[in-house]
């Protein structure tokens, strides 16, 4: 699989590490329930099809991406730096 | 490693020494791929703090007369040059040190930057199969229609982090610097020696050691 990285161009999937879903944002510690933190922590939807997911080109540009990807054909509709959008940020 | 230099008994050493010898190895006859060690580069990593490219960028522009790229690309001008080495993030190479330390306080208030000149080490690298050779493991296509001179990329060879770009063509043809971390030269060194030795490869070392930093 090759990802087109938005600052470096289509590269190997090996360059980059993968975290996965783009999508659950951190609850503020402090106040927010014991429940909504082990959500955050620990359930993540595991869709047949379109994913958000979050990539980071380790061995290219030390960017974070968001990879919206097809997970039964890995066919890549974007890619994108995460950091306008703070893609897996606290909320 | 300077203030080391000037200590009695410790010696400057070549990232490159133990590691690589003057001469040719491989296929007899001319040489394919030709090796030049790179010694005394003055190396620093620049990174713009958060939405302050554009005062580096002018800085620099002053300064070096150089513009940053913000594309994969390096800007080169009277033997400094500017690597692109990411989003926000730039090498400062120069042929010699002398006056690099100025440089680098001149851009202090505007980046983080570090001194890598001791821990990188650097190949140019060139001849007519050195595409060939390189092929054995780099993933950037190479050809000049997709790298033209000017170009730079970071990749991973061999499972080694690689900064590569491409300088202005020479009597060889193309002409690629390849930067590793210094503690990666003997591993990059066995990846490289064995994809070359088929093509016949010629090394060279220059005489030139560390030069004092100005």
């Amino acid at each position: 699989m090759r990802i087109p990285c938005p600052h470096c161009g289509a590269r190997d999937a090996q360059e980059f590490t993968y975290l996965g879903d783009a999508n659950p944002k951190r609850p503020e510690g402090m106040e927010t329930t014991e429940a909504a933190m082990f959500d955050y922590v620990y359930q993540r939807d595991n869709p047949a099809g379109r994913l958000r997911e979050l990539w980071y080109h380790g061995a290219g540009c030390h960017a974070w991406l968001v990879v919206t990807r097809d997970t039964r054909t890995h066919a890549i509709e974007a890619a994108e730096p995460a950091k306008p959008t703070k893609a897996g940020a606290a909320a | 490693m300077s203030d080391a230099a000037m200590k009695p008994g410790w010696t400057p050493r070549s990232a490159w020494a133990g590691i690589l010898s003057e001469g040719s190895f491989g296929a007899k006859g001319s040489a394919g791929v030709i090796v030049t060690a790179r010694e005394g580069l003055g190396i620093a990593s620049l990174i713009a703090p958060e939405d302050g490219e554009a005062a580096l960028s002018q800085a620099v522009k002053t300064r070096l007369r150089l513009d940053l790229p913000t594309t994969p690309r390096i800007a080169v001008l009277a033997g400094r040059a500017l690597v692109w080495a990411g989003p926000g993030l730039w090498l400062l190479v120069t042929e010699d040190r002398t006056g690099f330390a100025d440089d680098l306080q001149a851009l202090s208030g505007l980046a983080a930057i570090a001194d890598q000149s001791d821990g990188r080490a650097v190949l140019t690298l060139s001849g007519g199969k050195i595409r060939a050779a390189l092929a054995k493991g780099c993933m950037i296509d190479l050809h000049p229609s997709a790298f033209p001179v000017g170009s730079a990329a970071l990749t991973s060879i061999a499972h080694i982090g690689v900064h590569l770009w491409r300088a202005e063509d020479g009597p060889n043809g193309a002409v690629f610097e390849f930067m590793v971390a210094r503690s990666m030269a003997g591993s990059f060194w066995s990846w490289f020696s064995a994809s070359a030795a088929e093509f016949g490869c010629q090394v060279t070392i220059p005489r030139a050691c560390h030069v004092g930093r100005g």
